[in-house]
């Protein structure tokens, strides 16, 4: 398998935020809930609307954090069938993750109406690791990392409009491992990555003072994680080259911002994801794998997932010169079914608080702190109603998030 | 302060990488000189067949766990082979039997043609356990041989010298000489005690097997079952030609096949165009049974017949015919074997008949061997119908299990017995 570069800091990834996309990618997005689209004002907006950096005054901006993430036990409680006369009790809690994601953005000085920048960010991942019972043999650990470059540029058209738009370079590595232990006596270890390619678009519109509009696009991009899977059936094993692809979907931003007596910023955001792009989970081998093992590792999982809708708010308040006080809150939908969940990501809608605050130590210096708190709603799931065969509910999970940053100006 | 918040910020992308390690390889059980291939645990291997409602709850069952092993043995010609089997042993034993050790059964399949059909492909395809041995070891706790056969596993790309009998006893005892030493090599104990079985081109393998093993005397064989086999080629290939049709005919084609290329011939001196042209594709372990079939006449003969019509007339007519001379050299049923033997077959077989075991055993009789019978299997185990070919291989089986049982039982309380 090749080597490849890959960010030792995130030891693993989350699920946040609508599946494994992460949309909270600094102080700002994740003080306001990423309600931040319109109204972006540091190096950070280099990522969530290039099309903004055009607006922003002459300088160099740039911005480093890193986001700790605690995402909480999954609880299921509940019955696993694997046909109608082998159910069994399958009461379970998934693994503690406690994660440290980095994030770094930078936007250049303007030359004439051209402005450049670039962020290196995590956008999407999850992790799920079930250490026993039955949801050990679905997801003893299912890990999707994924980093992204993107350079972008942006293009002032008029003082009042600006596009914008960049390159996605996206490095991603997944980890699958599933173990059927003393229940079914199969075992699959896989590690994979690949680096892709997609795009990004932006669209910026102030008609009025105070007021900004914006329009986001970021590209779909199939991430297909290339690499080995032992495959072993009752303690003997082979390996197999092998691939799963896994879509990091589109989505489109509508935001609007309106600043209010030069203090208070009110931001309202729509994204429509397009997760229907995920329809299955085929892993696909090298060559013709144990018979035995073809129904629980080769043949193609659906998934079948729906696009979705979030709705976010985000305020910020100009509490003195220096000090700005941040907050969020988001409505956002789960695109599983529940005929089609799993072990890997108990996905479900979610209210998200974010509150945060950024203080300017000089001209050039600010720092800040966010934190971001994650409620999924429970997942009850009645007899027959998933293909999996899980019959029963899922609670807790979300996740807790505190970022920290420094931003410089120079 | 600007340089410092700048070296951060350019060294971190730096501190965050990192080379990416390969995913290790199975950690598999090490052995010296094979690889496992299969390990089921003997309540798994009990679990799997009651599911599968071979067996009921109270049935004692044995795990199993099976071993690749890479021999060399030697072709028709006398040259240097690479071969491989399979070598199953029971796990889950109760504990004497380390004392005692296990008993081998060298098992020869029957006839295959796809690659993937051969013991040692199949398990480490499969990772299962599969056919005969299931009943050999996990029902009966024999330890089992399979050997591949040149053409076969390692020896893929050889012609499998089917129905052959040099080549097929040279593949049998070279694996059972390999086994010895692997079970040595990886403290597994054996006994004394060999059987020899094998069913169709295996029951013919089987015997031609035990007539090397008697010539060679390096080796001792308990007793050996060979089942449902043409021991008597020559026998066989009358009553074939005679028929205007042939039920199977990929079994004949190969037959021409591999003898013309054995004894120096055109293939198609033997077999009709456009299949001459055509069975070195067809042979050449790509395919199964059916497929070839599609490919081949029914027909036995004549122009548009699968055998070259000269080449039968030759057979019919010429005494001194090479093939006519070559199925006479190949037949094992004509000698006097020292080792038990019984003979275990189908009355209701439809491709070797029945007869051809009741003509062995005659013809070994009349030759002086004095423990040779013959086991009806629908005798045996009280059916009311007669069984055919393909049915029969289980029920043979367990036929066979059942007799080796009681030699090894009383050898083991002759054992217990010394102690």
């Amino acid at each position: 398998m090749k080597k490849i570069i890959t960010l030792s800091i995130v030891t693993s990834s989350l699920a946040l935020a609508g599946a494994y996309k992460v949309p909270e990618q600094s102080l700002n997005s994740m003080a306001l809930g990423a309600a931040y689209v319109a109204n972006t004002k540091g190096a950070d907006t280099a990522y969530f609307n290039p099309a903004n950096m055009a607006f922003m005054p002459s300088s160099q901006y740039m911005e480093a954090g890193l986001t700790w993430a605690h995402l909480p036990r999954n609880t299921f409680r509940g019955f696993q069938a694997y046909s109608a006369t082998e159910v069994y009790p399958a009461d379970n809690e998934s693994e503690i993750e406690n994660l440290q994601l980095p994030f770094l953005h930078y936007v250049s000085n303007p030359i004439d109406k051209l402005r450049w920048g670039a962020s290196l960010t995590v956008p999407g991942g999850l992790t799920k690791r079930w250490k026993d019972g039955h949801q050990k043999l679905f997801a003893e650990e299912f890990t999707l990392k994924i980093i992204e470059l993107n350079p972008v540029a942006s293009y002032k058209i008029s003082d009042n409009l600006a596009i914008g738009g960049g390159l996605r370079l996206i490095y991603s590595e997944g980890v699958v491992d599933s173990d059927g232990g003393d229940i079914k006596p199969i075992k699959r270890e896989m590690k994979g990555d690949t680096i892709e390619f997609g795009y990004n678009l932006a669209l910026s519109y102030r008609p009025i003072k105070d007021v900004n509009l914006a329009l986001t696009y970021r590209s779909n991009i199939d991430l297909k994680e290339d690499g080995d899977a032992n495959l072993y059936l009752s303690n003997v094993g082979k390996q197999y080259n092998t691939s799963v692809t896994v879509p990091l979907p589109a989505s489109l931003n509508l935001s609007a911002s309106k600043k209010f007596i030069d203090k208070y910023t009110v931001e309202v955001n729509y994204e429509r994801t397009y997760w229907s792009a995920y329809k299955k989970l085929d892993f696909k081998y090298g060559s013709d794998i144990q018979s035995a093992l073809v129904e629980p590792f080769d043949k193609a999982k659906p998934k079948k997932w729906k696009d979705t809708n979030t709705f976010r708010v985000g305020i910020s308040a100009d509490v003195t010169k220096n000090i700005t006080v941040m907050g969020g809150y988001s409505k956002d939908e789960s695109p599983i079914d529940k005929k089609y969940i799993s072990y890997e990501l108990p996905d479900a809608d979610a209210n998200i608080y974010s509150l945060g605050v950024r203080v300017e130590a000089s001209d050039t210096l600010s720092w800040g702190i966010a934190y971001l708190h994650d409620e999924k709603d429970k997942i009850k799931i009645k007899a027959g109603e998933n293909i999996s065969g899980i019959t029963g509910t899922f609670s807790n999970g979300g996740a807790d998030l505190v970022a920290l940053s420094m931003q410089y100006k120079f | 302060m600007t340089r410092k918040i700048k070296g951060v910020a350019l060294s971190l992308p730096l501190l965050l990488i990192i080379g990416c390690g390969d995913l290790d390889q199975p950690k598999n059980e090490k052995v010296k000189g094979g690889e496992v291939v299969v390990n089921f645990s003997a309540p798994l291997m009990k679990k799997t067949l009651i599911s599968k409602g071979v067996i009921d709850a109270n049935r004692t069952v044995f795990g199993y766990k099976a071993f690749k092993i890479p021999y060399t043995t030697t072709d028709e010609e006398g040259n240097e082979v690479e071969a491989s089997g399979l070598f199953v042993i029971p796990t889950g034993m109760p504990s004497y039997i380390s004392k005692v050790g296990l008993s081998m059964v060298s098992d020869d399949h029957g006839t295959i043609f796809a690659n993937d059909e051969a013991p040692s492909v199949i398990g480490d395809n499969n990772g299962a356990p599969d056919g005969s041995a299931i009943i050999l070891t996990s029902m009966g706790g024999f330890a089992t041989l399979q050997a591949d056969y040149i053409g076969f596993g390692e020896s893929n790309r050889h012609y499998h010298p089917f129905v052959q009998k040099k080549s097929l006893a040279n593949a049998t005892i070279d694996f059972i000489k390999t086994v010895k030493t692997f079970a040595s090599d990886n403290n597994i104990t054996l006994n004394n005690q060999l059987f020899i079985t094998g069913y169709s081109e295996g029951g013919y393998a089987a015997m031609a097997t035990l007539q090397k093993i008697e010539s060679d005397g390096e080796l001792t064989v308990s007793m050996a079952t060979p089942m449902a086999g043409p021991y008597d080629l020559n026998i066989t290939a009358f009553g074939v030609f005679s028929q205007p049709t042939l039920s199977v005919p990929s079994f004949m084609a190969d037959v021409g096949y591999a003898y013309a290329k054995t004894y120096g011939k055109e293939v198609s001196s033997v077999i009709n165009e456009p299949y001459a042209s055509k069975l070195p594709a067809l042979l050449d372990g790509s395919l199964a049974r059916p497929d070839i079939d599609k490919e081949l006449t029914k027909k036995t003969t004549g122009k548009d017949g699968l055998f070259n019509p000269i080449f039968v007339k030759d057979f019919f007519q010429n005494p001194n015919s090479w093939f006519r001379e070559a199925m006479v050299e190949n037949s094992v049923h004509a000698w006097s074997p020292q080792t038990p033997i019984k003979l275990i077959h189908c009355e209701g077989d439809d491709v070797i008949p029945f007869a051809i075991s009741q003509l062995t055993e005659g013809t070994m009789r009349a030759m002086g061997a004095k423990d040779v019978s013959l086991v009806p299997v629908e005798s045996k185990l009280k059916l009311d119908v007669n069984v055919t070919h393909s049915e029969c291989g289980v029920l043979a089986y367990k036929v066979t299990t059942e007799i080796f049982s009681k030699v090894r039982e009383a050898m083991i309380k002759q054992a217990m017995a010394q102690q």
